[in-house]
């Protein structure tokens, strides 16, 4: 097991820079996700530091060591990517097998343990049965998991993981990820993950990368990237449906600090928050602009008035689903979601009846504007 | 619209002679919204096609309010379809594309313009009417592609994986677009997918087909509390239902002889008189409840194995006491602090029980609604 150190890594494709100075530290034994949208640079960091892509300016170590100029061979590291590599004219169990034969670890395993260690293996991902089986004749989502099981089937310094289960269809993606925290706490092993998948991201990992355009936006554990989400940005990567936006005026009425949307509604801030949502007002063509951020979950809905700070929309759309139900609102550049918990035959609001909105105070955020909301484009 | 009814259909491909479909039948209701849910493989594909009429029926009858449509070609059948692949045409416009199946059918300017500007205004498409497919992004294209599919009132609305690709920015959008236009216009729409949840929130009712045969179909309280077999039991819910082995003790409760040296638990809900001692009991990790410490009724001793955070929830796999140290999963809210190796207890209360003979419920269980 290894310390994986990055310092100032950047990547260069031409002029454009892919990752841009990026720092952190996977501690030996730690599961660190990379996680962003598409196009943030999580696999070229992950290529850069399994040797297989070049490292523009900044240093990798390992261990204290720089690897910067040893080859990806030199590098004591396992890889799954998500287009699977699987070796065509091999059957599954040679491919897994393959890494273990591989001279230059030198583990001259016998046959039988070598057996041993494949079997083990397959048979905790669930592919067990498809030993003998050329890829060709695999779905996409056994080839994956073959893949992962060739990455796994070693002890290397560090696995090196690039959206290792993004594939499989949901009830297997849920049980392998299942599976993969098993084999993580199993063997204490140094993993980096990539995945555009908040839920991956949050359920495995002892710390979270956010990358945005090849930048570290955001570095903390899934609890605090969940509560704490440091922009617009990290807000709206995560849940299902994400976080709401909402753009307004941020000013005051009868002393009182007031958050105005257009003149569909607005709201008294209160006490610290107040002080949050001056601190991210902006001057735009003339009028003070902030950001509110609010979860879907965080927000309660109700046919009488609940108290004064709620306000009236009309409902857009009802989804319902085995446990709670999204309520839709429309506003002028983004829909609004409210999720209530209510059981399967127990929602009776209709589309276009108004209702009663009213946001958890203690759950609202401020941000400074940082990405378009342009969320009904 | 129309009310669709497959009687028998079957679908056998002549190469290797492959069963797509074995002997499928169900009524499509007039104005239904309706999931054809199933993992891949399962027959949804062949079935989507037969419905088109862009695939032949091996055997049996597909008929639109009760005529025979087995003959038909698509554009007669009057189907609109949208694809997971939008399938745009790439050198028409957006408002060209939208007014092409109106067009097809010879309908006036006049009118095609004003059915146009009415989806478009319903789908936010106005500002891009006059721009092409190759400059929209993912989201952009599956709204042209739902609004080429929604522009008239065909006899069925076929969806074939709209939005199972998207991330979940637009996935949430989406879904509340379809919600809202099935709302407004009550087409007939058969919606395909393999993501349970996705069938589960949208529809109305839910078809579930797997190796070719279908499994249930049913309003989304009967596929959750009284799934037809094991196999719509597991498929339906995340994460999956957990699934124990028994012994019932008497017409009220049962025995789990691998945990904690024989716990009780009772349950509620009509058993079959015919049922075998050894039954499989089954519970959904949304319907366990987690105690730290233990209560007289219905509660076994477990220990913390995982956790696994998801946001709003957290997932905590548990082993329960006992020699076959069998794990459950249970869902609880993630405000909780709960560490590994933790001691607790769960509790199942008797209506959220299942049991389950071979692979077919014996418990007839009380619906919600």
């Amino acid at each position: 097991m290894a310390e994986v150190k990055l310092e100032g890594v950047t990547k260069l494709y031409g002029r454009k820079k892919a990752v841009d100075g990026v720092s952190v530290t996977c501690r030996e034994g730690e599961f660190l996700s990379i996680f962003g949208p598409t196009g943030a640079g999580k696999s070229t960091i992950l290529k850069m530091i399994a040797g297989i892509e070049e490292i523009s300016a900044g240093t990798i170590r390992f261990n204290g060591e720089v690897v910067n100029d040893l080859p990806p061979q030199a590098r004591n590291v396992s890889m799954a990517f998500e287009s699977y590599n699987l070796y065509p004219h091999m059957n599954v169990y040679d491919n897994v097998a393959f890494p273990l034969r591989a001279p230059r670890w030198g583990l001259k395993l016998d046959r039988a343990e070598e057996r041993r260690r494949v079997t083990e293996i397959a048979d905790f991902l669930g592919i067990g049965e498809l030993l003998e089986r050329l890829p060709q004749h695999l779905s996409g989502g056994q080839k994956q998991r073959v893949s992962l099981a060739r990455a796994l089937v070693r002890r290397p310094e560090v696995y090196l993981l690039d959206e290792p289960i993004a594939h499989l269809d949901a009830r297997l993606k849920f049980s392998t990820q299942s599976l993969l925290k098993e084999f993580a706490s199993q063997y204490g092993s140094t993993i980096i993950y990539v995945t555009h998948d908040y839920r991956e991201a949050l359920a495995l990992s002892h710390r979270i990368v956010v990358l945005r355009r090849g930048a570290i936006e955001q570095e903390g554990t899934p609890l605090e990237v969940f509560h704490t989400p440091k922009s617009d940005f990290v807000g709206r990567l995560i849940g299902e449906p994400p976080m709401n936006l909402i753009d307004g005026e941020a000013g005051s009425r009868e002393g009182e600090a007031w958050f105005q949307v257009g003149d569909r509604f607005g709201l008294a801030i209160r006490g610290p928050l107040a002080e949050g949502m001056r601190a991210c007002t902006r001057t735009e063509g003339g009028r003070s602009v902030a950001r509110l951020g609010i979860r879907p979950e965080n927000v309660r809905v109700s046919r009488t008035q609940p108290g004064p700070t709620a306000f009236q929309l009309p409902v857009y759309a009802l989804v319902q689903e085995a446990q709670s139900t999204v309520i839709t609102f429309e506003l002028p550049e983004t829909f609004f979601y409210v999720r209530t918990q209510q059981e399967i035959g127990s929602a009776n609001y209709r589309v276009g009846e108004p209702l009663w909105v009213d946001l958890d105070p203690a759950k609202i955020f401020f941000f400074p504007k940082t990405v378009p909301l342009a969320s009904k484009a | 619209m129309s009310q669709v009814e497959l009687r028998s259909l079957w679908k056998i491909y002549p190469r290797g002679n492959v069963v797509g479909v074995k002997e499928l039948s169900f009524t499509i209701q007039n104005e239904e919204f309706l999931a054809i849910l199933g993992p891949s493989g399962g027959g949804k594909s062949s079935t989507l096609r037969m419905l088109a009429g862009l695939e032949d029926i091996t055997r049996g009858e597909l008929a639109f309010d009760g005529k025979v449509v087995n003959h038909l070609g698509p554009a007669e059948r009057n189907v609109a379809l949208a694809f997971e692949s939008y399938a745009l045409y790439q050198r028409l416009s957006v408002y060209e594309n939208i007014a092409f199946p109106l067009r097809a059918r010879g309908m006036r300017r006049a009118e095609v313009e004003k059915k146009v500007r009415w989806i478009a205004e319903l789908l936010d498409l106005n500002p891009l009417l006059k721009k092409y497919p190759g400059s929209l992004a993912g989201g952009q294209q599956q709204r042209v592609s739902l609004a080429r599919a929604f522009v008239r009132r065909p006899n069925l609305t076929l969806l074939d994986e709209p939005i199972s690709h998207m991330d979940q920015r637009l996935r949430a959008e989406i879904r509340a677009r379809i919600r809202h236009l099935h709302e407004e216009m009550h087409n007939t729409t058969v919606y395909v997918t393999h993501d349970q949840a996705e069938a589960v929130s949208l529809c109305d009712r839910v078809v579930i087909l797997h190796k070719a045969q279908l499994q249930q179909i049913g309003t989304v309280d009967e596929i959750w509390n009284r799934p037809a077999n094991q196999f719509v039991a597991s498929f339906v819910g995340e994460p999956a239902m957990n699934f124990l082995p028994a012994r019932l003790r008497d017409r009220a409760s049962v025995t789990l002889p691998q945990v904690d040296h024989g716990a009780v638990l009772s349950f509620q809900g009509e058993l079959e008189p015919s049922s075998a001692a050894e039954v499989t009991l089954g519970i959904r990790p949304q319907e366990i409840k987690v105690l730290r410490s233990a209560e007289v009724a219905n509660t076994l001793p477990c220990a913390v194995r995982l956790l696994e955070f998801q946001g709003e929830s957290t997932v905590l796999t548990l082993t329960m006491d006992g020699p076959a140290k069998d794990s459950v999963k249970v869902a609880v809210p993630a405000g909780e602090p709960y560490a590994v190796g933790e001691r607790l207890w769960l509790k199942m209360r008797p209506e959220s029980i299942h049991l389950f003979q071979g692979d077919r419920p014996v418990l007839r269980r009380r619906l919600l609604s």
